[in-house]
């Protein structure tokens, strides 16, 4: 009795998933980034500290990631805003993860204008990551993950959005300016 | 039959998912993305329905609760494992086409448009009611890593009231390394820092619209805001700021129907503009934020009457910016050291400022700006302008983000024109700003 209803278990769970991945199919109509992994994004990146960084080293706990830029004063703070209280609700329950800022504007900003972005915004616990890495493999990490951007002069047009990554690497929850609690969503 | 009919939707699943995730050459995706999208949602469609008949099957089968054979157990983590390894496989085609797709997209089209009402337009009194702003589009094809090209093509309302379009920047350049880029071609003349900071998309400013007196040359500027030349430009970091300069040469500006026109293709005589910029931004410590430069520049001006005057162009000043997450506080201030080249009217010396402090609160951001211009009425370089009379206005305002790529702005203000005419006039403005 107990191995049919698991055979019946699996039947949905299989029923269920193979619509899932059909989804999955269209996901470049709606949002490119859920299912994508650590491991196939640009891997080298700069710390704000100097030393060179493997994304997928993070991978084993879960993972926020969002993209912004040191000079921001309107949508940056927002998102941090938002990343800080995910610290604190996780710090309540006592979980933890990893929350990785990847800087869009590599050609004007170094990782010195990082290190006092965090310091100022007192964000200098060591699970926060503020990263830089080459103008292609910024621009291919956002085509990947669906951060829309583009430069106006030494502004940096951008959106409100985070990924949640699983501990497996896997982009779970995709977080914009749409959803009310982001903090809830992890 | 679970097992055949699984195989059947998988297959369908595959199918569907390389429709979807496959990586199709630029060309392909060019001429057959409409035709593949088409054939995708097709089989979607077929997917859906065959999902949608197993789905009432298996309830069908549940119903009937036939005893499921013992040896169906060690099947159940094998199955698992298939269904794990097609979902990873999608994901991963998933991603590597969406990272194709964003490679051909080519060519972005971004920028900025603004549309608004007001009881006097923003830099002509005389005309009231809703108004067209500007549509501005920005440019900027990639072209490597050192070679660098900008365009901003703005559609915008002239003094008249009628469209105009006009190439606001065209600037091709080169970049050295992290601390000299050299661009030519039609750039905002590198003075103070409002002109450099803020362009024509009226989304990125907080405040209306620009101080009179800093305002483009076609609308009510005295300032050759642009440069035709070449500008070099660079910054040198520190650890917790960074030096930035700016040198430039160009053409002799031109006064042509009261409006300074920066000479796109040459001037009669061969003078050009010439001047620099040095400034320092902190980006960290106690006063991040923190920015001041100082500028010059030299330029021979002439004009369109008979006789010509020329007038060589004397501009210095500088300014204290303090930009943080919860101020925006930006001065300039410009002295003006004319000469009358053509010696009828001698030397004449002007000023020009102004100081807009903001606050970027939850719900908006509120400013206060008061700007002044002092400017000789016997200096022919103002007489010969059409706003080149001196003013001063006083303002208040306020930015709503309505979203995060929209904005809608208000401005009340109250303008005295203190010589040439004398006149005073209260303004209130609004304008729905957005990018695109």
């Amino acid at each position: 009795m107990h191995a049919r209803i698991t055979t019946d278990r699996l039947r949905w769970r299989w029923l269920s998933e193979t619509l899932a991945a059909l989804v999955l199919c269209l996901a470049p109509l709606a949002s490119p980034a859920v299912g994508a992994n650590l491991d196939q994004l640009p891997q080298r990146w700069r710390g704000d500290d100097g030393h060179l960084i493997e994304l997928s080293s993070l991978a084993g706990r879960r993972l926020v990631l969002t993209m912004g830029y040191a000079r921001c004063h309107v949508i940056c703070p927002l998102t941090i805003g938002q990343l800080q209280e995910m610290q604190r609700r996780l710090d309540d329950r006592g979980e933890q993860a990893e929350f990785v800022v990847i800087g869009y504007d590599p050609e004007n900003e170094r990782p010195t204008d990082w290190h006092a972005f965090r310091t100022s915004r007192h964000l200098d616990r060591g699970n926060w990551h503020f990263l830089m890495g080459s103008r292609s493999d910024t621009e291919r990490l956002a085509r990947q993950l669906g951060f829309d951007f583009w430069k106006y002069d030494e502004h940096v047009m951008h959106g409100m959005r985070a990924l949640v990554f699983d501990a497996r690497g896997t982009v779970q929850v995709e977080l914009g300016a749409e959803t009310k609690d982001w903090a809830a969503a992890i | 039959m679970f097992k055949q009919v699984g195989n059947t939707v998988r297959g369908l699943m595959l199918g569907a998912a390389l429709l979807g995730g496959g990586t199709p050459t630029i060309a392909q995706v060019a001429n057959g993305e409409a035709a593949q999208l088409a054939e995708l949602r097709q089989k979607l469609d077929e997917s859906l329905k065959m999902i949608a008949a197993l789905n009432a099957r298996v309830q069908e089968l549940e119903a009937a609760r036939v005893p499921a054979p013992v040896a169906a157990a060690p099947a159940a983590p094998a199955e698992a494992q298939r269904i794990e390894v097609v979902e990873t496989k999608v994901a991963q085609m998933e991603a590597a086409n969406a990272s194709h797709v964003a490679d051909t997209t080519g060519l972005p089209m971004h920028g900025f448009a603004d549309v608004g009402v007001a009881n006097h337009y923003s830099w002509n009194p005389d005309l009231k009611g809703f108004n067209v702003g500007n549509l501005d589009f920005y440019l900027t094809p990639r072209l490597g890593d050192r070679t660098k090209a900008l365009f901003e093509l703005n559609i915008e309302t002239d003094t008249d009231g009628t469209i105009g379009v006009d190439l606001e920047r065209a600037q091709i350049g080169y970049t050295f390394s992290d601390a000299a880029t050299v661009w030519l071609g039609r750039f905002h003349t590198p003075f103070g820092y409002m002109n450099t900071a803020f362009h024509h998309g009226s989304w990125i400013s907080n405040a209306l619209r620009r101080p009179a007196f800093l305002n483009f040359e076609d609308h009510d500027g005295i300032l050759p805001v642009h440069t035709v030349g070449s500008w070099l430009t660079g910054a040198v970091r520190g650890d917790e700021g960074k030096l930035l300069y700016d040198v430039y040469i160009g053409n002799g500006q031109k006064i042509i129907g009261g409006i300074i026109d920066m000479r796109s293709a040459g001037n009669e005589h061969g003078q050009p503009i010439a001047g620099g910029r040095l400034g320092y931004e902190w980006t960290g410590g106690a006063v991040d934020g923190l920015a001041f430069g100082l500028h010059a520049f030299s330029s021979t001006i002439s004009d369109d009457q008979l006789p010509q005057h020329d007038t060589r162009v004397r501009v210095y000043g500088g300014y204290v910016v303090y930009d943080t997450d919860r101020w925006e506080h930006i001065s300039e201030v410009y002295f003006f050291d004319n000469q009358d080249l053509s010696g009828r009217t001698g030397s004449h010396r002007s000023e020009a400022g102004f100081l807009q402090l903001a606050y970027r609160s939850a719900f908006g951001v509120p400013y206060l700006r008061y700007e002044r211009a002092a400017l000789q009425q016997a200096d022919q370089y103002f007489a010969q302008q059409a706003y080149g009379a001196s003013y001063w206005r006083a303002a208040v305002g306020m930015r709503f983000d309505i979203d995060l790529k929209s904005a809608f702005k208000l401005e009340l203000a109250n303008t005295h024109i203190t010589d040439r005419v004398r006149r005073e006039y209260n303004e209130a403005l609004a304008q729905y700003a957005i990018r695109f």
